[in-house]
Formats: structure tokens, sequence, C-alpha cells
């Protein structure tokens, strides 16, 4: 295993792990572009635009686009986050010129307006779809609870007022602004061919034209907000809760995830024994979103609607009680060996290290083999994970709710 | 290059499976015994259900925490789930964990504790997973139209029903699991990081004394079939519809799985294509092949919003029948690749191709090799796909519609 990176004039950023017995290789535009990047007027355009990039090029059209793929029999997607939009593909390593002859050309697509005025009806039925879905609702609504007036509150969707009104026009704007080479990473993993890697790049994005991108990474102020939201079609109570947490460029990251797998992992942790293991809730769970200049810990709750108020309890004494004594020797001991083993194992196929080795690059500008992760988390102590605890206050966090009952 | 497979069979009816792979660290298993719903007794629709999860508070010598702490104390990735006719343990860890997970794994399904007291949690957790579907509709309408397709009992949703739930009773569940979790009929499967005869000799030590039991196995009665509309006030109209494909093992299988990604195995194909690019009617269009060990399906899915309902349901009803005017030699060439590639890169993970063993020896009683698939795959030609299709053609459709108002089907009479 070798990791190797290059730089072109424009700023295009190239990195690789390279694996060359890996059956594979995978390959993926990060774009450090998102939701909390756009104009409130512009909500939904990150993805919008994360659509409009399959939808054809000066010289391939939609149609032309999908079927090179699949002839690749590449296993490929797309997806748009708060802070980044990532193209990325999987093939056999003999596809892999294709691939990024495919990858490198719809980086920089068209923007037909008949292609766009198509694709909106389709992104119109991706915001339906969300919402028959009460969790993803509730995300939603906790994210912008916790973070609004900061633009990560921001919805990544947007709603269908903004994308309806959206132009055409706007979406080139925000390309334009936000796609320069400076501001992409390519990223390689598996069987990659480094120097044809770099040499396709050359070939093709050498073109593009860099600008200055910016982004404001100062951290929203902690917010302790409390909202009910009623909806007598939702039939099971859903929770959240947010609170501050350690940044991704911060040094205690590797003690918040071990924190997060200790209060609220889905097997044998503190969330699990007090509601999923009696059953007051059906689903209990606390995540570390590691974000560009500030994080936050998200906790979410499912239970019926008479067993809410005191699943909402419970939890909150959780969260409250870790402050104590932090986590036990058994316990911080388990965690290192859950996230450890579900690490390796995601690991043994490239496309299990693609975005991993993105985002080391993308947020902190450098690689860590996996093997080196594994150690500096089996290093962290039960004191280190106590401190940032209670330097970041999990007792003191934004709640919102969204079901049947009218309180909580 | 050929895989290292072995197969044992021991005596009293549990198979044994390994593939040696080379590179990997981890070595994944996959469990199964003959306890799926389709055996849930009829008047304890959700058994099975029930059954898993309690099953898992509390094995032999450790109560439900020291279960938990043990497996995770052994980075083991644990998953079990309840299907039509097995219920299914996975577990994937380093390969030097898999002997003591295996050890765990063997008092779960042998000597669970089945205390009263998490009998009544174990069963309102499946009563709350059953009643979460209200809020998961796509899911829902997936999981009923399954259960609608297939011969009664057989595609049955695992959750059961309230009724069968409030039905159960701990000293009943008792005697499901003495009855079901047998060895007559389930197998291990180990892919990754193995050692072939350390593992014979670990489960004989484990499962040799397993007692045989015979249930008998359910009696398909004909399936509910025909047209459903569940009113829900929702967003979007969920659509499935399904209709009969070639069961694993027939001899239009392979020409099935290709006609499956002409008509939907990536953007390229006829639903997307047709559906969603040209026309932007839906997100979410997909058809899949599904399998049991008789009777297998095409289950096709769409989302749409409620003005483009009727439009959505004859596009996508359009394709499905279009698919058997035939096939080109390019949709074929694609296909091939597309299946290719997933097979090899199927083949770099030790759960996937652990899963794959067990399926395998499930539907067929022997193992198939890379080669044998690839080779398969090959030599399906647009007439094999045309003959597929006319002996399984694109009617009688089982269909199940959520959404506000019911969708018009006229165009199934066409």
């Amino acid at each position: 295993m070798q990791f190797t990176h290059r730089k072109l004039d424009n700023g295009l950023t190239i990195v690789a792990e390279v694996r060359p017995t890996a059956a594979s290789m995978a390959a993926g535009f990060f774009v450090r572009s998102g939701s909390r990047d756009e104009p409130p007027e512009l909500a939904g355009v990150s993805h919008f635009l994360e659509h409009m990039t399959f939808k054809g090029t000066a010289r391939r059209t939609a149609l032309d686009v999908n079927r090179e793929f699949d002839e690749l029999g590449a296993n490929y997607n797309a997806f748009t986050s708060e802070e980044n939009t990532v193209y990325y593909g999987a093939v056999l390593p003999e596809f892999q010129d294709r691939l990024m002859d495919l990858l490198c050309d719809i980086l920089r697509p068209s923007l037909r307006q008949e292609d766009f005025d198509v694709e909106k009806g389709v992104i119109l039925d991706e915001i339906a779809r969300y919402e028959d879905m009460p969790r993803y609702r509730l995300y939603e609504l906790l994210m912008g609870e916790y973070f609004l007036p900061h633009s990560l509150g921001h919805s990544v969707l947007g709603t269908a007022e903004s994308v309806g009104a959206m132009r055409r026009d706007q979406m080139q704007a925000y390309f334009s602004r936000r796609y320069s080479p400076g501001n992409v990473t390519l990223v390689g993993v598996g069987n990659v061919d480094f120097d044809a890697l770099v040499g396709k790049a050359a070939e093709q994005c050498s073109g593009w034209q860099p600008c200055d991108v910016t982004r404001d990474t100062s951290p929203p102020p902690p917010a302790a907000r409390r909202k009910v939201h009623t909806d007598p079609n939702v039939a099971r109570e859903q929770i959240g809760l947010a609170s501050p947490a350690p940044s991704s460029q911060g040094d205690e990251r590797y003690a918040a995830t071990l924190a997060a797998t200790v209060l609220g992992d889905v097997t044998g942790s503190r969330l699990f024994y007090a509601l999923v293991d009696p059953a007051l809730a059906d689903e209990a769970s606390v995540v570390y979103d590691a974000l560009d200049g500030s994080g936050v810990f998200l906790t979410f709750i499912s239970a019926g609607p008479e067993q809410a108020s005191e699943a909402l309890r419970i939890a909150r004494r959780e969260l409250a009680g870790f402050l104590d004594d932090g986590p036990t020797d058994a316990e911080l001991l388990a965690a290192k060996n859950k996230i450890a083993s579900g690490a390796t194992l995601k690991g043994e196929v490239p496309m299990g290290r693609l975005t991993a080795v993105g985002y080391d690059w993308v947020y902190r500008g450098e690689y860590v083999p996996l093997a080196d992760q594994i150690e500096a988390l089996f290093a962290v102590t039960r004191q280190e994970v106590l401190e940032m605890a209670r330097r970041y206050d999990l007792s003191s966090a934004t709640v919102v709710a969204l079901g049947p009952l009218e309180q909580l | 290059m050929s895989e290292r497979f072995f197969v044992r069979e021991m005596a009293h009816g549990m198979t044994l499976l390994g593939q040696q792979m080379d590179q990997v660290s981890s070595a994944a298993m996959t469990l199964v015994v003959p306890a799926g719903c389709a055996h849930d007794p009829p008047d304890m629709a959700g058994a099975g259900s029930i059954a898993c999860e309690w099953c898992l508070r509390g094995a032999g010598e450790r109560t439900t925490r020291q279960l938990n702490d043990a497996l995770d104390a052994l980075g083991c990735q644990h998953h079990e789930s309840v299907r039509s006719e097995q219920v299914v343990f996975s577990a994937a860890q380093l390969g030097r964990n898999l002997a003591a997970v295996l050890e765990i794994v063997a008092d779960i399904l042998r000597r669970p504790r089945l205390e009263e007291e998490t009998f009544g949690p174990s069963r309102a957790l499946v009563e709350q997973d059953l009643a979460s579907l209200e809020d998961e509709p796509a899911r829902k309408c997936s999981l009923l139209l399954r259960e609608r397709f297939y011969p009664s009992p057989l595609g049955r949703c695992a959750y059961g029903t309230p009724e069968g739930l409030a039905a159960a009773t701990p000293q009943r569940l008792r005697e499901h699991v003495a009855e079901h979790f047998t060895p007559a009929g389930s197998i291990l499967a180990v892919a990754g990081n193995l050692d072939w005869p350390a593992l014979g000799d670990l489960a004989d030590r484990l499962f040799g004394d397993w007692p045989i039991r015979r249930p008998a196995a359910p009696v398909p009665q004909p399936p509910a079939a025909g047209v459903t509309h569940l009113p829900k006030d929702s967003a979007q109209v969920h659509i499935g519809l399904a209709h009969a494909a070639a069961p694993i093992g027939h001899e239009h299988y392979y020409a099935a799985r290709v006609a499956e990604m002409v008509l939907s195995g990536g953007a390229a194909a006829r639903l997307h294509t047709e559906v969603r690019e040209k026309r932007g009617l839906v997100y979410h269009v997909a058809s899949h092949y599904h399998s049991l060990k008789r009777h297998a399906g095409m289950f096709t899915y769409a989302g749409t919003r409620p003005d483009l309902a009727r439009q959505t349901f004859e596009m996508t009803v359009a394709e499905i029948r279009r698919l058997g005017e035939g096939v080109t030699d390019e949709e074929i060439v694609r296909a091939r690749t597309q299946l290719k590639a997933a097979l090899v890169m199927q083949g770099e993970s030790t759960s996937a191709r652990a899963n794959a063993l067990a399926s395998d020896f499930y539907h067929l009683g022997r193992l198939r090799g890379l080669d044998e698939l690839s080779g398969a795959v090959d030599s399906v030609t647009a007439e094999d796909v045309l003959d597929c299709l006319r002996a399984f053609p694109a009617q009688d459709f089982t269909v199940l519609v959520i959404g506000p108002e019911s969708v018009d089907m006229g165009v199934l009479e066409a």
C-alpha cells in the first residue's frame, strides 16, 4: 500500500492510496461545496447541480453518460451533503481510463435548459419522497433548529418553492463560483495506475479555470432550543437532540467518535441498554458529525407516543450522566474494538476507503493509513474522553420532536 | 483463477461451507437455520421475529449484557434477520476471532435463555417495528407486495400481525424455537481468512450433537395476488407490482438476470431511461429479481407525485411489457459487463461471499465459482432472453399501491 499525490498548476489536487493487488479501483471527485455554501434563495442548488452533472456535457448527452457508466459495469453514484458534493465510481482496473474520461468530462456539465426543466421534476419528486420519511424530516428540522441562522442549518434538498423557482443561469453562476479546481480533490483507491490517473486529469482538467473560493468556517454559537412539531400523520414520535462537538480539524475527534459509540451505538451502548433493551424505544442512537470548523453530536430516538416523554427524559439523563465519570474501561475498549473492526472490514474493498481517504485530505490535508488511525484510536484514554465530553457539554442540547404529540 | 471452496455435509443434516480468500484479514460467517417466518404458526404470525430477538437476550452462561459485551470485545459486526424460509445470523470479524464468535453463536442457537422477563420487551420491539412501517410507506409497499405475490405464507412480512404477536406466549415461543432451530437444513458458511480443518473440528464440537427435529414444511396456498390500494395521506404515491420469474436453478435463470439488467440494471436501463431520464416522472423507479426455493418474481417499485401517478404507472407497465419484444445485442453486452463486474467486486468482500455460499447451497445444493458464473452470463443470447420472457411473460401482475387515491389500472386490461 502506498500513498501518492500531485497538484496541477490550476490547483486541482490528485491523491491516491494504491494497492496493486486489489481486484478493483475506486475514484471520486470531492468538491468542497454543499448546502452551507448556498445563499438562502438558492436553497438546494448544490444538490440540483449534482443531478445536472449527469445530464450531459459538450460531447455527451445524458443518455451517453448513463450508457457509458453502465458499459463499464461501474458501481457509481454521487451525493451532496452540507459541505461536500462527491462524484464517485468503482470499476475493474482495466476500465480506469474510460471511467476517468467520463468523470472528468461530467465535472464540466453543459446545464442545458431542456435537461434543467426535466430534472427539476425529478428533484421535486425526490423532495416528496423525503416528505414521506419522518426520520429524515426530523433530521432537517433538528439541523435547522440547532444551526440557523448559521448556514449549516440549510436544507440539502431545498424546498419545492426554492427548487421550483430556481433558474439555469443561477445554477451556472453558482457552479462557476464553487467548482474551481482549487476547491476540488480527485481521489483514487485500490488497484490504481497513478501515472495514468494524473495524466488523464492533466489532459482533461488543466483547462478548468481557477477562482477564489471562500467558506466562512466560524462555528455557530451553541444553542439549547426546544421545538415540538405536531403531525398526526406520523405514527411514531421522532425525537432529536443536537449539541456542540469537536470539529473535523480538532485533535479531539477520536475521543468524540468513541464517546458517540459508548453512548449511542446500535449494540451495547448506554442508550441501547436504557431505551431499546427494555423496549421503551425501537431506535436510539448517537452520532458524531465532524464538520468544517465545527461539529455536532446528534441523538435520535424513535418511540411510541405513550413512551416518548419518558424516553426523552431517560436519554437526557444518560447524556448528562456521562459527564460524571465518562466511559468505563470495558466500554472504552469495546468501542475501540468495534470501530477498528468496522473500519478494517470496510477497508478491505477499495470503495470502502474512498470517502475516508478523501475526507482526510479535504478536511486536514493529510493522509493517515488505516493502521495508524486504529493505533491513534486505541491510544485515547478514558480521561481524554471525559474531558472532551465536559468541554462539549452533551447535557445542554437543542431538542426537536416530530410526531403525533402536542408536547413532550 | 478459481476459488478454494470446501463443502462438508454433517450426518445430522447441517452443512459446512468454506471459501479461502487471500489478502484479507477478516473471516465472515453466515449461519442459516430453517426457522423463517413462513414457519410461523398460522395464529402466531411474527413468532420468528420474536424468537430472533429473544434468543439474543442471554444464552448459555451469559446474560444479555455479557453476550453483547463478548461480541463487542471481539469486534464482531453482527446482524440477525428473519427471511421467508430461514433465520439468518451473519457475523464479520478478524479471522483470528472467528472461533470465539462461533462459540457464542452456538450458544445463541442452542442454549438461548428465553427467560420470562425478557419475553415482553422482545415482543414489544417487534410490535414497534411493525408499527414503524406506517412511517415508511415505500418499504411497507415492497413488503406487502411480496406478501401478496408469493403463495401464502411464503412471502409473509417477518414482523407478522398485531393479532399474531399478541397471541405469542413464552411457552409457545420456546416450543417454536426448539422445533425449528435444528441442524436439518442448517448451513454454516465461512469466507475469508479461514482454517478449514480447524473450522470442521470446531463445528463438530459445537454442533455435532445438536438434536434433530423435522418440523412440517408450510403448505403453500394460492397467493392473494390482485390489485390492492392502501389509503394514506402521503406526499408520494408508492406503486409496487410483481410478476413471475424463473427461480434459481431453472434453465432460464441466467436469462432472467440479464433481462433484469436490461430493464433496471443502471441509469441506461429501460425503466430509468424512459420513466425518469426522459420524462422526469419519478426520482426512484427500479425492478429487481427475487427468488425463494421454488418461486421467483420481478418486483418493480415506482414512487411518484399523485398528479403523475397514472402516467407513471402506465409508462412502467409499458416498459416491462416492451422487454418481451426483444433486447438488443448492445444491451446484452452491457448487461454481461455489469453482471460480471458486480461478481468480481462482490468477490472482494468476505461477508458478501459468505452470504453467496449459503444462498448457492440452499438453492442448488452446490457452490458456483466465478468462472462458472461468468461463463453462464456470457452464454446468454438475445434469443435466450426472448425465450425466458415468453415462458415468464409480463402479465398477471400483483399490484400494491399506497397513497391518497387509487391509481387507474386500466392499462393492465390492455
